[in-house]
């Protein structure tokens, strides 16, 4: 595993350097940035800066401003994680080296984790961006946990990744990214937290904020990055953000496997 | 030695049949092929399209998994440990796919190395050493965007090579190339089976290229077996016509009559064409027949301007298999 892992973070290191995809950077950054801005404007300008009560009871702060900034920036790392390995296999076929690739004795376990550690760096780029822009719009980060802000980026990334990994298997499924991917980022965004919290939501759909990562990790990270006082509710969410990873990474797995078996079948018709 | 057995691959198919609807349909791609290569031996896969030869390509390289049949290689079983055979074979395909664009050669033989286990010093020397084989050395370190479909095509033999594969199989290797280029890569391919004992299945639109190379021949129709052979023998079996062709100065009509049931007289088939040089005759007979017409030239001193004996080559024995079952 750990051959194929540093071969593909090599290769992903050299494409970037030498190909680095702007489009995506300044894409991913935008998004996070709209949200920032919007949320500044119709805070200030059109809700007179106050809050429904129940926004304060649901989230347990009345900081709405860096509430949306931080699920901005979270939601664009996820979006950009999400993206860089999801995409990794359906890229092959696209630029037909699938056959290459899958001709090789190779751990895809180690390829798609030297695609996402190279990935990492990018998102993390975009992630510091975007905080930075944030702190210029109401971004208030009181209290850095940072012996708990590691292990719960870890968490979440390992989570996203597990998730990327089964979006990855209904892209090769469906031959498609745009409409695929789409559909995700659209639901997660809504269900997740970004931008209010899911209780505002009818109780049907709060259901699919349980099979999000990014409402744990949102949850997790507000915690540690902009409230003075942690609660038990994190070591809960910290474990239910690790079993949904697990679980999706055990998805992902299988799914990626057959998908392989059939990929070829499927590009016969 | 590898061995396959009564392979099989059914591939199911959903088409439309109403607004919701889907009807199955199951194509045989390849039904109870069996077929043999040993080390050292270039062996052809010969078919028209959709005979069902990437299919078996694809199950002979692990790619795709029969329906049925077994598939051994070195006695180790395809079925059962993949990963063991894909340490032996390795897949070369025509035109520009299975590389990487943004890296430069260099950098997709080292990737490519390193997902076959290979490191340090030894992956390096591999590297280099399949870089100075396929000609490359002075280009190595520029993106493959940046080569020719020649060098695209090299650097995908370097690739095949890299793991030092026992079988190798070539998918169309000399597709759209230029002459010289095609011819290199055939020597390229040669070498490979003879000097280091390597066994390569071949398969080609180019069938000169494959009565060239190949030590025997496997011609697929519809996935089922249609012949095995040398090359010189399936061109034997299937087109038992000798040609003729002669050039000669303008015959009167008196001397074509008389020609003409000359040649009748002993079954040989003839065509006239008159040309800006003379008078041009395709003769097509069971037989070598070049002595034959000389001896008849010389009894009423024709004049030859040219003579051409053509001997039937592995197209003409494929064109003519395809006509007799139907297939043109």
């Amino acid at each position: 595993m750990w051959t194929a892992f540093s071969a593909t973070f090599k290769r992903q290191l050299v494409t970037m350097r030498r190909a680095y995809p702007w489009s995506f950077f300044i894409g991913h950054i935008l998004d996070g940035v709209y949200i920032t801005i919007f949320a500044f404007l119709s805070y200030h300008f059109i809700f007179q800066g106050e809050l429904n009560e129940r926004f304060v009871s649901y989230t347990g702060t009345s900081d709405y401003l860096s509430y949306v900034i931080m699920g901005g920036v979270f939601n664009s790392f996820t979006v950009s994680l999400l993206m860089i390995v999801s995409r990794m296999l359906i890229t092959e076929m696209r630029e037909g080296t699938l056959e290459a690739l899958l001709l090789t004795p190779s751990s895809r376990l180690g390829y798609f984790l030297g695609a996402a550690v190279q990935g990492l760096m990018r998102s993390g780029i975009e992630w510091v961006t975007i905080i930075c822009i944030g702190l210029f719009f109401g971004l208030n980060l009181v209290s850095a946990h940072l012996a708990l802000l590691i292990p719960i980026l870890a968490a979440f990334c390992f989570a996203i990744f597990a998730q990327a990994l089964v979006l990855g298997s209904f892209m090769l499924a469906f031959r498609d990214t745009y409409i695929t991917q789409n559909t995700l980022f659209v639901v997660m965004m809504l269900v997740s937290g970004v931008s209010f919290p899911p209780e505002f939501l009818p109780q049907w759909m709060q259901c699919l904020s349980r099979i999000m990562p990014l409402y744990y990790g949102l949850d997790l990270m507000r915690a540690v990055m902009t409230k003075a006082q942690l609660s038990f509710a994190i070591l809960q969410n910290l474990l239910l953000l690790v079993a949904l990873g697990i679980l999706y990474f055990f998805i992902g797995i299988i799914f990626i496997k057959q998908m392989e078996k059939s990929v070829f079948e499927k590009h016969f018709g | 030695m590898l061995e396959a057995k009564k392979l099989v691959k059914y591939y199911t198919m959903k088409e439309k049949s109403g607004w919701f609807a889907r009807k199955k349909q199951q194509i045989k791609a390849v039904n109870g092929l069996d077929l043999t290569i040993k080390r050292g031996e270039i062996v052809g896969l010969l078919g028209v399209n959709g005979a069902g030869k990437t299919t078996t390509i694809k199950m002979l390289s692990t790619l795709l998994a029969p329906t049925s049949g077994t598939l051994s290689i070195d006695g180790i079983d395809a079925l059962q440990q993949p990963e063991a055979i894909k340490r032996r074979i390795n897949m070369i395909a025509g035109g520009e796919r299975m590389l990487y664009w943004r890296l430069s050669a260099r950098e997709n033989l080292m990737y490519f190395g390193r997902l076959y286990g290979l490191r340090g010093s030894a992956l390096k020397n591999q590297c280099d050493e399949l870089i100075k084989k396929v000609g490359l050395a002075e280009s190595a370190d520029r993106p493959v965007e940046r080569y020719s479909k020649g060098m695209k095509q090299r650097l995908q033999i370097a690739r095949g090579l890299i793991n030092d594969p026992d079988y190798l199989f070539l998918d169309e290797p000399t597709l759209g190339l230029d002459a010289p280029v095609a011819r290199q890569l055939r020597g390229m391919v040669k070498d490979l089976a003879k000097k280091k004992n390597k066994g390569i299945l071949l398969t080609s639109h180019y069938l000169e290229e494959v009565e060239e190379l190949c030590d025997h021949v496997y011609i697929i129709e519809k996935g089922h077996l249609l012949l095995h052979d040398t090359p010189t023998r399936i061109i034997q079996t299937i087109v038992k016509d000798r040609i003729l062709l002669v050039v000669m100065d303008r015959l009167t009509q008196e001397d074509w009559t008389w020609l003409r049931q000359e040649l009748d007289n002993r079954g040989i088939h003839t065509q006239k064409n008159e040309t800006d040089e003379g008078t041009q005759l395709d003769m097509t007979a069971p037989f070598d027949l070049t002595a034959q017409f000389i001896a008849l030239t010389h009894q009423r001193n024709f004049h030859l301007l040219r003579l051409e004996s053509k001997k039937p080559n592995l197209e003409d024995a494929i064109i003519r298999l395809a006509e007799e079952r139907e297939l043109l």
